[in-house]
């Protein structure tokens, strides 16, 4: 179950490089969002661990659910572009997902078997991580690179779970609660971009 | 309850920002000063003393840098009662401004105080989303674009320095369960952390993402351009505070590092910071304008600092820090001034200057100019003494003594070039350009000379002996 989630969350992470429509790549974040979620619950309820099942059902609560919602309100208020067409080719991407996943498994390796739980959820984490930069500079519009910096911080909250079965609770709610403060510091900065549109 | 009292004005400060009555304006700057009033208490404490529990505890090094910050946090504040003469700001954006610089001293007093790297890491970020709207209360493009910058980049940094945080996490969890996110047990048991490798990895993703927040290579001109944009206490915020609290992670983590592996540390950090001293001297030698000169200047000396800290040298590296979390935030208010009517020269930024106000003024911004390139009686000058001895020491030690010196003339070389433009920057304000009349305020000048009479306490023997007593 874990691996087939690991997979998705990989899969969908992928799938919102070569998307060109700004609703589509919220549905790519708020899928990447659930299973990452879904992961956490799978993990907690294996490990018995309450903290990870309680940030596992607050993933699929904010993240899944809220901040996809709140970047579409926002999108609609401010008229965002809704067109997003990626800076690189997709002929390109094609080839550099591939290298970076190679590349991040090679380079994970000397850190995988130093990692309690399985060693590829490292590497998955750490390509996660790339991608997510990936799609952060491929795009000229706002929107895409908040949806990667979001991303960013799935990545993060995997390799937390993963490689150490868990951070502490106050850890995982300061995160989150920072994360609903960058929303609202991203309502703010768009106000600028309502005048533009 | 100590916490409550140092978390206190800030809270009130913000509180007070959604309220746009005559008491609210008056309570701002207020609540903005009584930040130091609860930090000074806690300076005098016995130490260690928790604050809450093993998260947060105060000891000499950390109540050292809130100490200084909220000195800052002062002198901007007094920048702030006059920043409406010199450039257009709503009263709206100014309250708004106020709201986040509440939220500002939360975040860096959690960091700065944090003994768990996860609440160190909470209160950056929070820091750092707090200064992205600061930026943003100047309308103009070039702010916009720079916010937005600074929230992209700030973000991969601090994911960085996440990252960097689970792998010590996970690098030490084996042997301290969740007690592995905290500072002072990572240090007592860093000989015995089971995957040093893995903690290594880590350190060097966690120091990365702080030196990037830094403006050390290859960042090296993000923070110049956002310091342009932004209005000038943005610039003596960033300086003087939150690179300060960055500089506090990097103390913490790098006394754990050195313990882990000394050799590894230093290698790093050195090759790092010459590596952007390197870069940073040459940008210095074409800076055209005020703010990115005193920017650069600013990635220059924490640079110096961090070599210092891990060279051994950990008095001359605090000496330094105090002073810079000093001259850095005067020089910027200063440019509030020396800029003023939209003149970016250098010529001539010095004359002008009438009555007594003035003349303090001039006197206090060309005696800040020496000091910040290390003249004596000027900290910096003792600082770099004492520093640059360490690192002499470091490498008498080493078993690479010719590299390691080649290494020092070289950083002497750059620190030269430096010193010579800024010196002819200072005679070019002085004797060049044309006279044109500025005004001064009270408030401005106040600002400096509380950042003067800070730079003297910085040389008094209790200073000193404190100092080295944290080293």
């Amino acid at each position: 179950m874990v691996d087939f989630l690991i997979g998705v969350f990989l899969a969908t992470l992928i799938t919102a490089l070569f998307t060109t429509r700004l609703y589509r790549l919220l549905f790519w974040y708020a899928l990447n969002s659930l299973t990452l979620g879904l992961l956490a619950l799978t993990i907690g309820t294996r490990l018995h661990d309450r903290a990870m099942l309680l940030s596992g059902a607050l993933t699929i609560l904010l993240k899944a659910g809220a901040i996809p919602y709140i970047l579409k309100v926002l999108s609609r208020k401010f008229a965002l572009v809704r067109q997003i067409p990626p800076g690189i080719k997709t002929q390109y991407a094609i080839m550099l997902v591939p290298a970076i996943l190679v590349f991040t498994f090679y380079l994970a390796e000397p850190i995988s078997h130093m990692v309690q739980g399985n060693a590829n959820y490292v590497a998955v984490s750490i390509s996660s991580l790339f991608l997510s930069l990936l799609l952060m500079i491929e795009h000229r519009n706002v929107a895409p690179k908040i949806v990667g910096f979001l991303c960013m911080e799935n990545a993060l909250f995997l390799l937390g779970t993963t490689a150490t079965e868990g951070m502490p609770m106050l850890v995982e709610l300061g995160i989150f609660f920072d994360l609903l403060m960058a929303i609202v510091v991203i309502n703010l900065l768009l106000y600028r971009e309502e005048a533009q549109s | 309850m100590m916490l409550f009292w140092l978390l206190l004005p800030p809270l009130l400060m913000f509180a007070a920002s959604f309220s746009q009555s005559v008491w609210a304006r008056r309570l701002l700057p207020i609540s903005s000063f009584a930040v130091l009033i609860p930090v000074a208490i806690l300076f005098r404490l016995p130490k260690p003393y928790a604050l809450w529990g093993d998260y947060l505890v105060a000891d000499d090094l950390n109540t050292y840098i809130l100490l200084l910050a909220s000195v800052v946090g002062i002198g901007v504040t007094l920048a702030l009662l006059t920043l409406d003469r010199h450039v257009r700001i709503s009263q709206k954006a100014l309250y708004r401004f106020y709201r986040f610089f509440g939220l500002f001293w939360v975040g860096l007093s959690l960091s700065i105080l944090a003994n768990h790297m996860g609440i160190f890491w909470i209160g950056l970020e929070m820091a750092t989303l707090s200064t992205v709207y600061m930026i943003k209360t100047n309308h103009t493009p070039a702010a916009h674009k720079e916010a937005w910058n600074y929230m992209i980049v700030g973000a991969i940094a601090i994911s960085l320095v996440l990252f960097g945080i689970i792998l010590i996490y996970a690098s030490a969890k084996p042997l301290l369960g969740e007690k592995a996110m905290l500072f002072d047990a990572l240090l007592h048991s860093a000989h015995r952390i089971p995957s040093p490798f893995l903690f290594e990895m880590g350190f060097a993703l966690a120091a990365l993402g702080m030196f990037v927040k830094m403006g050390f290579f290859p960042m090296n001109l993000w923070l110049a351009h956002i310091e342009r944009a932004a209005f000038y206490p943005v610039a003596a915020l960033f300086s003087g505070i939150l690179e300060s609290g960055v500089m506090a992670g990097f103390f913490r983590f790098s006394q754990i590092a050195g313990k882990v592996n000394y050799d590894h540390l230093f290698l790093f950090v050195f090759v790092y910071t010459l590596l952007t001293l390197f870069i940073v001297s040459f940008l210095i030698f074409r800076a055209k304008d005020f703010m990115r000169l005193f920017s650069l200047s600013g990635v220059e000396h924490m640079a110096l600092i961090a070599l210092f800290w891990v060279s051994g040298g950990t008095f001359a590296a605090l000496l330094h820090f105090g002073a810079h979390a000093f001259l850095k935030p005067a020089l910027f208010l200063s440019t509030g001034v020396l800029e003023s009517g939209g003149r970016y020269r250098f010529a001539g930024a010095l004359r002008g200057y009438h009555g007594v106000r003035g003349k303090l003024f001039w006197f206090l911004v060309g005696l800040f100019m020496l000091a910040i390139v290390s003249l004596p009686p000027s900290p910096m000058f003792f600082s770099e003494l004492y520093g640059f001895g360490a690192m002499i020491d470091n490498a008498k030690a080493s078993h690479h003594l010719l590299a390691m010196l080649g290494a020092i003339a070289l950083l002497l070389v750059l620190l030269s070039v430096i010193f010579y433009r800024f010196v002819a920057i200072y005679q070019s304000m002085k004797y060049e350009g044309e006279e044109t009349t500025k005004l001064v305020y009270g408030s401005e000048v106040a600002a400096l000379a509380i950042f003067a009479v800070g730079l003297v306490a910085l040389l008094l023997p209790g200073t000193l002996a404190f100092l080295k007593s944290i080293g």
